[in-house]
């Protein structure tokens, strides 16, 4: 696959602050890539030297094998932050003034603004929009070029539940039409339901990158329960438990290698036990990022 | 991208901007209303103060006949500048505290092509100015001067150019403060402060280096077209322009513009 983006140890300091150390990455075409940290891990540093307003320390990046130039982020949609708009232009105009930067016909606007919904909106003061009409707002001008790439920053900072499965509803349809995305984010199942792939930053440092995918893998967790006393030496007397652990009135029990729920519910069939309740734990993003987070 | 687009881009953030009609409004209507009453001016103090009455006839001050009308309205027109400095300090320091500079960047505009479109605005204003002045100053010259004569009619006229340097200099260096200062109320008082602490300092330099003083930047801008008036109270006057001073003002609007560049470029915004 063709590399969107290419980043090779870059670094920026803010005086003592290393605020982005060495960071190389590749983020290839089609992919849904999240950036995952803590507050101030250097997300948001990081994406504001992809698009031109953090001077870089150290290091290099290309967009599409290209040099990075003000030409080239016109073929990029940005969100970095929080959405960024003059107060006192309508949303409409907000996004004339957009095309006329990134030199794109104004018949993009409707398009872009029913796709966020903002249509019946369009003519009233961006000061007046809600905080969710703005995130949206921001993605339909990230959006006006029809660009390959989409990078947002935080999307869903600050927006209420609705809010933010609108947004990440727009995120899965954008996603799609086959856009390369890169989302900054420290909400972590927004991260899991929308990425494929995703990398870690703790202080400027790159501590993990890998697909989505690999977090499920490798052992398992089964939530059971039945309605007998010895549900617990039962258990242990299954070949494949690890562990178990009680909790709530159900057992949990961790799997070893190659033995999965079904195997669990098989063995307990054949003791002449029915499991009233059965239920297969992947390991959650949120485990492994703590985990991740903890071990480097 | 071509230079009318970036003026267009800059006009369009702009043109719906309340504040930018009524400062230009109050700026260019000042400046018309002013302009054309120098008579009613002069009649008001022939009332008010009695004796200046009697010993002159205003009505054979020649305020606006040919080619006096070109220096006097040009100089009085300069004391307006000050407005369309405050209009720029404000629509640079929004881009600041909107934090629109930083967009615009992420859309795709060079910091070069940013600042390009924020000296195009200042041309254009400057522009305006002059186109103005040359109109009010020739309807006027045509009604207050006893013959119209071709070569007295042009006579004078190498002072539109001279305003258009002192308006678009003085701009750049509100344009400069502006960028460095990133803050609207700050950068208009060290604007509105500066040529005061300026002359304290050129005060100061009288002692030693008289020499030094037409350099100074406020004073070459402010001094570029000399003052008419005591031209009527017998006195001798400066009514051309020093090729010398051209070269201090333009070398400071070169300067200023190339700051606010290196600025920009290096800063992170």
């Amino acid at each position: 696959m063709e590399a969107v983006l290419s980043i090779k140890n870059l670094t920026k300091h803010f005086g003592r602050i290393k605020a982005v150390n060495n960071v190389s990455l590749e983020v290839k075409a089609g992919q849904v890539f999240g950036m995952l940290g803590p507050n101030g891990s250097g997300k948001t540093t990081t994406l504001g030297m992809l698009m031109g307003v953090v001077n870089p320390t150290a290091g290099e990046f290309t967009w599409f094998g290209e040099q990075p130039t003000h030409e080239v982020r016109k073929k990029i949609g940005a969100v970095l932050e929080h959405p960024i708009f003059y107060p006192y232009l309508s949303g409409q105009k907000n996004l004339e003034l957009n095309a006329m930067i990134k030199q794109c016909p104004v018949t993009n606007i409707p398009k872009v603004l029913e796709l966020v919904e903002l249509s019946e909106r369009k003519d009233d003061k961006y000061k007046t929009y809600s905080l969710g009409m703005k995130q949206r707002l921001a993605i339909a001008s990230a959006l006006l070029n029809d660009p390959t790439v989409l990078i947002l920053d935080e999307p869903t900072n600050g927006l209420d539940p609705m809010g933010i499965a609108e947004i990440r509803e727009l995120i899965k349809k954008i996603a799609a039409n086959g856009k390369t995305i890169i989302l900054a984010s420290h909400l972590l199942d927004e991260v899991q339901k929308v990425c494929t792939h995703f990398a870690v930053l703790k202080r400027g440092n790159l501590v993990h990158i890998g697909p989505v995918d690999d977090v499920g893998k490798g052992e398992e967790t089964v939530e059971v329960s039945a309605d007998v006393e010895n549900l617990n030496e039962l258990l242990l007397a299954f070949a494949g438990t690890s562990s178990i652990d009680r909790e709530n009135g159900s057992y949990y029990v961790v799997m070893r290698e190659g033995f999965h729920s079904k195997d669990l519910n098989k063995f307990l069939f054949d003791k002449g036990v029915v499991a009233s309740h059965l239920l297969t734990k992947k390991k959650t993003l949120e485990k492994q990022f703590i985990e991740i987070l903890a071990s480097s | 991208m071509n230079m009318l687009h970036l003026l267009r881009i800059d006009l369009k953030k702009m043109t719906s901007y309340r504040t930018f009609w009524v400062i230009g409004g109050l700026y260019f209507l000042t400046l018309g209303l002013g302009a054309a009453s120098g008579m009613e001016f002069l009649k008001w103090i022939a009332r008010t103060f009695e004796d200046f009455g009697t010993k002159l006839n205003i009505n054979r001050i020649p305020l606006y006949h040919f080619p006096d009308v070109w220096m006097n309205l040009i100089w009085c027109a300069g004391l307006l500048k000050i407005v369309l400095a405050v209009l720029i300090v404000i629509s640079i320091t929004n881009e600041y505290t909107y934090r629109t500079l930083r967009q615009n960047v992420i859309d795709g505009l060079s910091r070069a092509e940013f600042l390009f479109s924020k000296i195009l605005t200042n041309i254009m204003l400057s522009a305006i100015s002059v186109v103005m002045i040359f109109v009010i100053g020739l309807v006027t010259g045509m009604i207050y001067s006893p013959s119209l004569e071709w070569d007295k009619m042009i006579t004078d006229t190498e002072f539109f150019p001279a305003y258009f340097l002192e308006l678009f200099c003085f701009l750049s260096f509100a344009l400069m403060l502006g960028i460095l200062v990133q803050r609207a109320g700050l950068t208009i008082i060290i604007l509105l402060l500066f040529p005061a602490i300026e002359s304290i300092i050129t005060a100061k330099v009288d002692n030693y280096l008289p020499a030094l003083i037409p350099y100074f930047p406020m004073r070459s801008i402010w001094y570029l077209i000399p003052w008419p008036f005591p031209r009527y109270a017998f006195q001798e006057i400066q009514d051309y322009i020093k090729w010398g001073s051209v070269a201090i003002v333009v070398a400071w609007t070169v300067i200023f513009n190339y700051i606010s560049y290196l600025k920009l470029k290096r800063a992170d915004i």
